[in-house]
C-alpha cells in the first residue's frame, strides 16, 4: 500500500473510537479474553503487530480460516455486554461526529445542495439553519478576531494626516539618516541605504543621456548632504602642526597650502593615519579653513569627508589633537535666547544610537509659529543618534575643539557649465532691512547683523562679486576652488510659476563691468567676501529656527492684493546665510580640461527643501549617486569608496560589492550562469591586490632569468588571500602611488614619444624610461599599484573588473596592421571544479536527502563536506587562487574598478589600478612606437582589446 | 555676421598653442610650477556658428558644414578657428567654397583672445601664492555665405 494511502487512512480514523475498528481475524482470535481487554485498553488491537497493515474489509480468504476455526467456548454475559454497549456508546458519537470540514451542507446529499448556501442560511432546510447560523457567528467572530490584529493600520486618510505621517517618518527615520529632500527624491529615485543614510540612486525615469548633457552643457543638481563636516577650532599653529602629521607634501598641497590656509579656496587632501605615509591611507577629505578674524588667533576649519569615511577619520582627528574630552551636550553655552531646550538635544552625534526612541535627537519646531501645534515635529538633522551622545570633543593641552557637525548643513552641488547662471537666477543678495526693521528688538539675527556698518559693507561687496558672476559664460572660467560667502533672501519668493531653464545672460557689458569679470576670473573672490556668517553656530540655529514655514509663507502670499506678486516687504525671517564653493572641473589631462566644473551650495539645515524647489525650477536634471560616480568617471578623478582599495573604507566596499555580486551571480540558474572559469577569469568579482603586487615582486626579483614568465608561486602566497578581515586593522601591504612625482615620472614613461600632448620642454625633466631608471622606480614602489586610465583603441566596452594584460610581441604586430577586426584571443580553458561540483550537488542530494535537495551548489558550502574545499560555486574559482599573473596566456597586470563608454571621449574608458612593476616590465619590454599599449578583457569575454594606457597627474 | 567678434571658442575642447617660447614661462622653472590652462572664454552660439577643433576628423567637420549650407537652410555660417586651429578653419572655408562651384564667398576677420593660464606651485607650503597669468593667441573667423542675388 502506498505512504500516501497510509495517511489518508490515518486521518480518517483518527476521531474513530478504536474498537470499531476491524481486527484482523487472526488478532482476534488471539486470545479468549480479548473482549474483556478491550474495554480496558481501547487499542487493545494494536498490541499485536498486524501481519497486514491494509485497509481492509470484509471477509477475507487467507489469515489461516477466518472465523470458523476457534470460537469462544463460552461468555461471560455481563462483560459482554459491556463490551458491546461501549462499542454502541463508540459508533454512536462516531456518527454524530463530523470528520473533514465542517459545513453544515455537507450533511445534505448532493441533489439537496445549494449555491451560496454557506452565505445565505436561507437555503438550508429549516432543520440544519440553526446549526448553520449558529456556525457562521462563530467562523465571523473568528474572522473579527484576526482582523482586529490587522486593523492597526488607521483607514488611508487617517494615516495621511498631517500630524500622523510626520510621526510615520519620524518612525522610519529612526535608523537610516534621511536628508531633507528624501520625500522628493523618494517619489522619483530608487533609493538605497548606504552608510546609515537612505540616498537616490538614480531616478525612475530613463535619463542617463540628458544628464550626462546636462553635466556638459547645462547643469545637473546633485544632494550632497550625506557628506559629514567636522569643524576644528584652536590656534592656527596647533591645528597646523596637529594635522601635518595626517597628511604627506609629496602627495600636493596640504592643509597649510597658502592660499587654503586664507580661506578664499577650497582645498583637497588624501589623509592617512597619523605619520603614516605612504602607507595606511584613510580617504580623501576636501577641507576650508575660514578667513582670518582680525584680532584673533583663532581658526576655524571644516573638514568635508565622505560618510564611509568618518569613522575612520574622527578617531584619528581626536588621537592628532589629543580632543578626548567629549563634552556633554548640554554644556554646550548657546549663544541665542531664542533657542531653547531642543536646541541642545539637536547636537550632532557621531554614533548612530537606535536607542533614540521617544524623543529622537534632532527634534525642532520648524518654526514658532506651530510651537502650539502637534505633538509631533519634524526631524532636523540627524535623528539616528541619542541626545546625550557627545559631539564636542576638546583637549586641554592643545586647546583645540572638535565638533562634529553631520547633517548640521546642507549641501548642494550643481555640477556643469552653466550652474552659475542658475544659482544667479536663483539666489539674490538679500535686500536691507530698513529703519524700523532695525530699531526693534528681535531675535531674528540679519536686523542686529545690519546695525553693523562694516559688516553691511561686507555684504555689499560680496553682493557685487555675486552680480559679477552673471557675466561669465561658463563655470570653469573661475579660479578653481573658489569660495564666495554670501547672504540671500528666501529663495521661494521668486519662485517662478513656471519651471524656466536658466540661461547665460552675457551681453557686451560696459567697461567696469568688464573690468570686474576680469578680475574675478583672474584673481578669483577677494579673500574678504570668503566670510559668511554660515559659519556661526549661533548664526545657523537661529536661521532654522526661525524658517517660515511653508504654510505661512503660502498665507502671506494669498494675502497680496495682486495674486502672483512679489511678497514685500520680504519678511525679516528670510535672510539665510549660505557659502558658495566653486567645484574645479576635469584638471588633469589635456581633454576636455574643466568638464564638470560647478559649484557648492552650502546652507544651514531646515532650509534644503527651501533652495531645491526653486533650483529645480530653474531647469536642472537632478541624479543621484550612480551618476555622481558617472561624473567622475567623466572628469577622470578617483571616486570615494570605489578607487581606494587600500584605505578602510575601500576594503569593506570591496567586500560589500563582492557579496553582492556573487549574490547576484548565484541567482541566476547554474546553467545560464556564466562561466568564469572557462574564460580564464580567477575574481570575477573582487581583485586580489595584495596577490598580485606580491607575484609580481616574486617575479621581478626573478627577472634575472630573463623573460616574465611566472613559475608556480610558493604556498605562503596563497595562504595570503586579499580580503583583509573586516573589523581588523587593514592588513593591506599593498599602497597606491600618490606621491605626484613618482606620478609625473609614470606619466612620461607612459606616453607616446610621438604624443601631440607632450610639450617637449616638460618631458626632458623625466630620465628616459631604461632599466636601471625603472629599478630605482621600483626599489621605492615594491609593493605599488598605479592609478591609471585606460581608453580603448577599437571597439569595446569594458565592464567591472577587466583585467589589464600585458600584449605580447605578437598582439603588437596585429596592431601594426590596422585591421580593426583582428583581436587576440584567449584560449578557452578548462573547468576542472564543473565534474566536482556536480558530483558533490550529487552526492548531498542522495545522501543527505530531502533536507539539501532545493539547495544550489553554491549553498552547498553550508554543509559539512568532505571534500576540501570549503565554497564551490559552480563556474566561479574556488577560494585559494592559483597564480594570478600566469593564469591567462596574457600577463595579468591589473584590474578595472571602472569601465564603461564614455559619452565624452566616444569611446570605451576604463579606471583602474595596475601594478607598478609589472607596468614597468610591459613599459620596458615594449617598442618605442607601441609604448603604453595594453590590452583588456571583460571577466565574461575571451577577447582582447586594445587601449592606452595613460596616468595622469 | 557683421560685427567682430572678440573671442570665440567653444563646444569641444579648442586647440590650444602648444608653445609659446616667446612668452613668461621661459623665465619659470618648469620644475617649481604647475601649468594648467584654462579653456578660452566661451560665447554663446548660434546654430549656424561653426568652431573648429584639431580632435575632430576633418573630413567630418567639413560635411558638417556643408550640411549647414545645403540641408539647414543657412545662407551663410561662420567658421571660427583659434590657434592651431586657423589653418584649419581656412581650409575648412576654402574647401566649401572649392565645392560649390564659385557660388559661395568668403570674408575672413581675425581676432584676438585672451587665454588663461594658471601656474601652481609644486610645493604649495613654502612658495605660498599661485600665479595667474594670460596670453594672447590669434583667431580667425570666416564667413561663408551665398551672395544676395
Amino acid at each position: 500500500m502506498s505512504a500516501s494511502k497510509v495517511k489518508m487512512r490515518d486521518r480518517k480514523m483518527k476521531n474513530q473510537p478504536a474498537s470499531v475498528q476491524y481486527s484482523s481475524p487472526s488478532a482476534a482470535a488471539g486470545s479468549s479474553s480479548q473482549n474483556g481487554r478491550q474495554e480496558a485498553k481501547d487499542s487493545g488491537w494494536q498490541r499485536n503487530p498486524p501481519p497486514r497493515t491494509g485497509w481492509v474489509r470484509g471477509y477475507q480468504r487467507d489469515g489461516g480460516g477466518g472465523y470458523m476455526t476457534e470460537m469462544p467456548k463460552y461468555i461471560t454475559a455481563g462483560a459482554f455486554a459491556r463490551s458491546r454497549a461501549a462499542e454502541v456508546k463508540a459508533m454512536l458519537k462516531a456518527v454524530t461526529k463530523r470528520t473533514g470540514s465542517n459545513h453544515v451542507f455537507q450533511a445534505l446529499p448532493k441533489h439537496m445542495r445549494r449555491r451560496a448556501m454557506s452565505h445565505n442560511t436561507k437555503r438550508l432546510p429549516r432543520r440544519l439553519r440553526d446549526v448553520a447560523s449558529k456556525m457562521r457567528e462563530k467562523s465571523l467572530q473568528a474572522g473579527s478576531k484576526k482582523k482586529k490584529e490587522l486593523a492597526k493600520s488607521k483607514s488611508r486618510k487617517a494615516r495621511r494626516r498631517h500630524g500622523n505621517l510626520l510621526l510615520e517618518f519620524n518612525r522610519r527615520q529612526r535608523k537610516n539618516i534621511w536628508l531633507e529632500t528624501h520625500i522628493w527624491h523618494a517619489k522619483r529615485f530608487h533609493m538605497v541605504k548606504k552608510w546609515g543614510y537612505c540616498l537616490g540612486d538614480r531616478p525612475t525615469c530613463k535619463c542617463y543621456r540628458p544628464c550626462y548633457r546636462a553635466m556638459s552643457s547645462h547643469c545637473l543638481l546633485l544632494d550632497i548632504s550625506y557628506y559629514c563636516c567636522i569643524e576644528l577650532r584652536g590656534e592656527e599653529d596647533t591645528l597646523l602642526t596637529a594635522l601635518s602629521q595626517l597628511t604627506s607634501k609629496e602627495t600636493g598641497p596640504t592643509f597649510a597650502a597658502a592660499l587654503c590656509l586664507s580661506g578664499c579656496r577650497q582645498g583637497s587632501v588624501t589623509v592617512y593615519r597619523a605619520g603614516q605615509y605612504p602607507s595606511h591611507p584613510l580617504g580623501p577629505v576636501t577641507f576650508l579653513w575660514r578667513p582670518r578674524a582680525e584680532g584673533s588667533a583663532s581658526r576655524q576649519l571644516w573638514i568635508w569627508a565622505h560618510p564611509a569615511l568618518k569613522q575612520d577619520l574622527l578617531p584619528e582627528l581626536q588621537r592628532v589633537c589629543e580632543c578626548f574630552e567629549a563634552v556633554v551636550p548640554p554644556v554646550i553655552p548657546v549663544a541665542t535666547p531664542a533657542e531653547s531646550a531642543s536646541t541642545l538635544e539637536s547636537e550632532p552625534k557621531p554614533e548612530v544610537s537606535p536607542k533614540a526612541k521617544v524623543t529622537p535627537g534632532g527634534k525642532r519646531k520648524r518654526s514658532r509659529v506651530d510651537a502650539g501645534g502637534p505633538p509631533a515635529k519634524k526631524i532636523l538633522g540627524d535623528g539616528t543618534r541619542s541626545p546625550d551622545t557627545p559631539v564636542t570633543w576638546k583637549s586641554s593641552s592643545s586647546g583645540i575643539v572638535i565638533n562634529d557637525l553631520t547633517m548640521e548643513m546642507v549641501r548642494y552641488r550643481l555640477v556643469g557649465p552653466q550652474s552659475h547662471s542658475v544659482l544667479t537666477e536663483t539666489l539674490e543678495a538679500a535686500t536691507d532691512c530698513d529703519e524700523a526693521g532695525q530699531s526693534q528688538a528681535s531675535s531674528l539675527w540679519w536686523p542686529q547683523h545690519c546695525r553693523d556698518e562694516r559688516k553691511m559693507n561686507l555684504h555689499q561687496q560680496q553682493a557685487e562679486v555675486f552680480n559679477t558672476l552673471k557675466g561669465i559664460y561658463s563655470s570653469g572660467e573661475v579660479p578653481p576652488g573658489t569660495v564666495l560667502g554670501l547672504t540671500v533672501d528666501d529663495p521661494r519668493l521668486t519662485l517662478p510659476a513656471k519651471k524656466v531653464k536658466a540661461m547665460p545672460s552675457v551681453n557686451q557689458s560696459q567697461e567696469a563691468d568688464e573690468e570686474k569679470r576680469r578680475q574675478l576670473m583672474l584673481q578669483g573672490v577677494p579673500q574678504l567676501c570668503s566670510q559668511s556668517c554660515l559659519w556661526e553656530q549661533s548664526v545657523r540655529d537661529n536661521v532654522t529656527e526661525n524658517k517660515i514655514s511653508e504654510q505661512e509663507l503660502n498665507r502671506m502670499r494669498s494675502e497680496l492684493l495682486v495674486p502672483g506678486s512679489r511678497l514685500s516687504p520680504t519678511p525679516l525671517q528670510g535672510r539665510i546665510p549660505i557659502l558658495l564653493v566653486h567645484q574645479p572641473g576635469k584638471q588633469v589631462g589635456n581633454d576636455m580640461s574643466s568638464w564638470g566644473a560647478g559649484w557648492d551650495l552650502l546652507l544651514p539645515k531646515g532650509w534644503g527643501m527651501a533652495f531645491w524647489v526653486p533650483l529645480v525650477y530653474r531647469g536642472v536634471r537632478i541624479a543621484g549617486l550612480h551618476m555622481s560616480l558617472k561624473r567622475s568617471q567623466n572628469q577622470g578623478a578617483p571616486h570615494f569608496p570605489h578607487d581606494y582599495p587600500d584605505c578602510p573604507a575601500g576594503i569593506r566596499f570591496q567586500e560589500e560589492q563582492e557579496a553582492e555580486l556573487l549574490d547576484k551571480f548565484k541567482r541566476r540558474p547554474p546553467a545560464k550562469r556564466t562561466n568564469y572559469i572557462k574564460h580564464g577569469c580567477l575574481a570575477p568579482f573582487r581583485c586580489p591586490w595584495q596577490q598580485l603586487v606580491e607575484e609580481w615582486e616574486l617575479l621581478t626579483r626573478q627577472r634575472g632569468d630573463g623573460q616574465a614568465r611566472s613559475t608556480t608561486k610558493p604556498k605562503e602566497e596563497e595562504m595570503t588571500p586579499q580580503p583583509d578581515h573586516a573589523g581588523t586593522k587593514p592588513q593591506s601591504g599593498f599602497t597606491v602611488v600618490r606621491s605626484r612625482k613618482s606620478l609625473r615620472l609614470l606619466s612620461a614613461w607612459c606616453k607616446l614619444p610621438t604624443s601631440r600632448g607632450q610639450r617637449p620642454g616638460r618631458g626632458g625633466g623625466a630620465p628616459p624610461l631604461q632599466q636601471s631608471a625603472a629599478d630605482a622606480f621600483l626599489a621605492s614602489h615594491r609593493m605599488s599599484v598605479a592609478w591609471v586610465r585606460l581608453s580603448l583603441l577599437s571597439k569595446g566596452k569594458p565592464e567591472l573588473h577587466a583585467m589589464v594584460c600585458a600584449p605580447t610581441p605578437e598582439d603588437l604586430k596585429l596592431l601594426g596592421k590596422r585591421d580593426a577586426g583582428t583581436c587576440p584571443q584567449e584560449p578557452p580553458h578548462r573547468d576542472d571544479f564543473k565534474s566536482k561540483t556536480r558530483r558533490r550537488k550529487k552526492s548531498s542530494k542522495t545522501g543527505a536527502g530531502p533536507l539539501q535537495s532545493s539547495d544550489y551548489p553554491g549553498t552547498e558550502a553550508s554543509e559539512p563536506s568532505v571534500d576540501a574545499e570549503p565554497d564551490l560555486v559552480l563556474g566561479v574559482w574556488p577560494d585559494p587562487l592559483p597564480s594570478i599573473t600566469s593564469h591567462c596566456s596574457r600577463v595579468t597586470l591589473g584590474w578595472v574598478t571602472e569601465g564603461d563608454f564614455s559619452l565624452s571621449a566616444g569611446c570605451g574608458e576604463a579606471l583602474g589600478f595596475v601594478s607598478v612593476a609589472g607596468l614597468l616590465n610591459t613599459l620596458l619590454s615594449q617598442p618605442e612606437e607601441h609604448r603604453g599599449k595594453v590590452l583588456l578583457r571583460n571577466p565574461s569575454s575571451l577577447h582582447y582589446r586594445f587601449a592606452q594606457i595613460n596616468i595622469e597627474v | 555676421m557683421t560685427e567682430a567678434r572678440h573671442a570665440g571658442m567653444s563646444s569641444a575642447p579648442t586647440p590650444l598653442p602648444h608653445s609659446e617660447s616667446g612668452s613668461p614661462a621661459a623665465e619659470m622653472d618648469p620644475v617649481e610650477y604647475t601649468l594648467r590652462k584654462r579653456l578660452p572664454r566661451k560665447l554663446p552660439k548660434r546654430r549656424n556658428d561653426v568652431y573648429v577643433n584639431m580632435k575632430t576628423d576633418f573630413r567630418a567637420q567639413l560635411a558638417r558644414c556643408q550640411k549647414l549650407l545645403d540641408g539647414g537652410g543657412h545662407r551663410e555660417i561662420c567658421v571660427h578657428g583659434l590657434g592651431l586651429a586657423i589653418n584649419r578653419a581656412i581650409n575648412i572655408a576654402l574647401q566649401l567654397q572649392a565645392g560649390s562651384q564659385g557660388a559661395l564667398q568668403l570674408a575672413a576677420n581675425t581676432s584676438t583672445v585672451e587665454l588663461v593660464d594658471d601656474l601652481e606651485p609644486e610645493d604649495p607650503d613654502e612658495s605660498g601664492e599661485p600665479m595667474t597669468r594670460t596670453r594672447n593667441n590669434s583667431a580667425i573667423h570666416i564667413k561663408v555665405f551665398y551672395p544676395e542675388p
